[in-house]
């Protein structure tokens, strides 16, 4: 049910390292994850941002053990400091949906829908406890409410087509806190949302958090959402870790060329409009993980980058360049400051 | 929810959880209505039904399944109230009457020995249906259970059950029937037993198919990351998506199980009299094409296409109730 007890809040509840995922695909064997290190302290919320097919999703998979057999995972993953990575089939069964649980991005894809909305968050909860009849009817009904469900008592009953786009995210969401976990893994829960929807569903998040004091794993390719909820912010690219700080130096001070550029090419409504200037963009296209650039995976494309030289060189680690601030560059100090980046 | 029966009703909740306030629930109270109004206004609260309730309603709507319900209905009690029902014995023969072409007292004429048609059809109903629906029951259950393990393990599982079904399927079925009855007798057990191992690799295949494609569904993977076990997944999540095409097969296995047994009847390998089947009341009648006793091939031929209908048109009725989404296409 809960997790354990809480006793150093400097024990994360989820520490990652040399996390390495390889798929393998017609083409060869695909790198989706490289050496991925982090962790999540108690009640923090982790902010998990990088583009399309730079391991995001990957990860959050891995940490379940929810990538298909095929593909190849090494590492480590402990949850309270137990290795999870590499557990029993059984053993993970116990640990998802009642220590680390999931909320998917597509609501409407992730319920079952042949299956009432009330009876599968019931299920969420008989799965890990024996509860049955009117308590957990009656818990069911709770979580819906907790979640912002109007009526919940008779929209437990209804089918999730019958449900909106955000009624079916909360109703996501009161499924993965129905056991209480110590960590929620969100996979872009907002994206498939509209905006108005997206604020409330955040909201939900931070209540809901705030009350449970879960964890947090917020994958997402929004900075928007992340400046919102975020605490800490993981920069990937290319499937490695290429950032980490709190999130305020993410956005006032960011250490990697790629998270500046990222932040510059927001569209800003308190930026003075110039109809000269375009929306920045980063040029160049990510790297195939198949055939990625030696040295930095970035450097083709950073305005930074020594060429020949160091960048193309010699990849770079993870270095802290503040108070818990990590950056995988060779020369942080060249990323542009804010001034550029206004905030 | 209000029609499931979970598990237990004396599990209890182990605790309230952590510093969930003394009402043990995360943040009863947390939720201002602020927002929940937005989509509250735009979707006023409907009037909760429970799942069966929205069944029938979907099923009643279906004009041509109804109708066959009642029909199916209808004959049953018909065939099973035999004694009650029926004008005749089942036996009984009137030598003197001899053959007579449907009249008042007699609807479907009778045969040679006098004996009643509408009786003996009655009768014959009995072991038809019997085998019919015994038959559907067992070969779906054991193709379903094949189908379901097959497509959800995959791999060397998959390979293994699939081919054991592609030898079912090329196995001479009337001729392995005919051994069968031949060596262990024309009991309807045993017909039924032997049909039943002859008919379940097509709802093997298609519930292998069905069961494949659901579960790389998403909502698979969902309950996989709550914990769930194969076995939960596959009996909560995946089977429930596949009701459709399960009932349809078994409903086809009704009507060719009923043919199949009629099949037989009329090959003479089927039940032996003096129990009759609608096959044996079509052997009989057999001789009588192009004959002035042409009628009685109307009795037992009638009853086995209004029956393999019926159940067919059921069948599809109940697929269409059982998809929610089917609601909002018609």
């Amino acid at each position: 049910m809960t997790s354990a007890p809480l006793a150093d809040p400097a024990t994360p509840v989820l520490s990652v390292r040399g996390l390495t995922v390889d798929l393998p695909t017609e083409q060869g064997i695909l790198r989706a994850v490289d050496g991925l290190g982090f962790e999540v302290a108690p009640g923090e919320t982790l902010g998990v941002v990088g583009e399309s097919g730079s391991g995001k999703s990957v990860t959050a998979l891995a940490i379940l053990g929810l990538l298909p057999s095929s593909a190849r995972v090494s590492g480590a993953v402990e949850l309270h400091g137990r290795p999870i990575l590499g557990a029993s089939e059984k053993e993970l069964e116990q640990v998802r949906g009642a220590q680390v649980a999931m909320i998917f991005q597509d609501a409407l894809a992730a319920l079952n829908p042949v299956m009432p909305v009330g009876t599968q968050v019931g299920e969420a909860i008989t799965v890990h406890r024996e509860v049955g009849g009117a308590e957990l009817r009656e818990r069911v009904v709770e979580l819906l409410d907790v979640v912002g469900i109007p009526n919940p008592a008779e929209r437990a009953d209804q089918y999730p087509h019958e449900y909106s786009g955000g009624m079916r995210q909360r109703a996501m969401i009161a499924m993965a806190i129905a056991n209480d976990p110590a960590l929620l893994i969100a996979d872009e829960p907002t994206t498939a949302l509209d905006v108005t929807i997206q604020a409330q569903v955040l909201d939900v998040f931070r209540r809901i958090q705030e009350r449970t004091r879960s964890s947090v794993i917020l994958v997402t390719h929004d900075l928007g959402v992340v400046a919102g909820v975020a605490d800490r912010v993981l920069v990937l690219y290319a499937g490695r870790a290429v950032e980490v700080a709190g999130v305020d130096r993410t956005f006032y001070a960011p250490a990697h060329p790629y998270t500046s550029g990222l932040l510059a090419s927001l569209p800003r409504l308190d930026r003075r409009a110039r109809r000269d200037r375009r929306l920045h963009q980063i040029g160049g296209q990510p790297p195939s993980p198949l055939a990625l650039p030696a040295g930095c995976a970035f450097h083709p494309r950073c305005e930074h980058a020594e060429v020949p030289g160091r960048c193309d060189g010699e990849g770079p680690e993870l270095r802290e360049v503040g108070p818990g601030h990590l950056s995988a560059c060779h020369f942080p100090e060249r990323v542009p400051a804010p001034e550029t980046v206004e905030r | 929810m209000s029609t499931r029966t979970p598990r237990d009703d004396d599990g209890l909740v182990e605790g309230p959880p952590r510093d969930a306030g003394p009402s043990g629930v995360i943040g009863a109270e947390l939720l201002p209505s602020a927002t929940g109004e937005f989509e509250a206004a735009a979707h006023a609260a409907p009037v909760a039904r429970s799942q069966w309730a929205l069944l029938r309603r979907r099923f009643f709507r279906h004009k041509l399944a109804v109708v066959s319900l009642g029909v199916l209905a209808l004959i049953f009690v018909a065939c099973f109230g035999a004694d009650l029902f029926a004008p005749y014995s089942n036996t009984q023969q009137d030598l003197l009457l001899g053959p007579v072409s449907p009249r008042v007292g007699h609807w479907l004429g009778t045969d040679e020995l006098g004996r009643d048609q509408l009786s003996r059809v009655l009768y014959a109903g009995q072991i038809s249906l019997k085998v019919g629906l015994a038959v559907a029951l067992i070969s779906t259950f054991v193709g379903t259970a094949v189908g379901a393990i097959a497509g959800y393990a995959g791999r060397a599982t998959d390979q293994v059950l699939m081919r054991v079904t592609d030898l079912f399927l090329v196995v001479p079925a009337l001729a392995i029937l005919a051994l069968a009855l031949d060596r262990f007798g024309n009991e309807d057990t045993t017909i039924i037993l032997v049909l039943a191992g002859l008919f379940w690799m097509y709802a093997a295949r298609v519930v292998r198919g069905q069961v494949m494609s659901i579960k790389e569904k998403e909502f698979v993977e969902a309950a996989r990351a709550s914990g769930a076990s194969s076995t939960r997944i596959v009996v909560r999540h995946v089977l429930p998506n596949t009701v459709g095409p399960i009932l349809v097969t078994a409903t086809l296995g009704v009507a060719l199980a009923i043919v199949t047994e009629s099949t037989l009847s009329f090959l003479g390998f089927g039940v032996q009299p003096p129990e009759t089947s609608w096959g044996n009341l079509l052997k009989d009648a057999e001789g009588t094409v192009g004959t002035s006793q042409a009628y009685l091939i109307y009795g037992p031929g009638l009853a086995i296409l209004i029956t393999v209908l019926a159940v067919n048109f059921v069948g599809d009725g109940l697929r269409d109730a059982f998809d929610p989404r089917s609601e909002r296409r018609r």
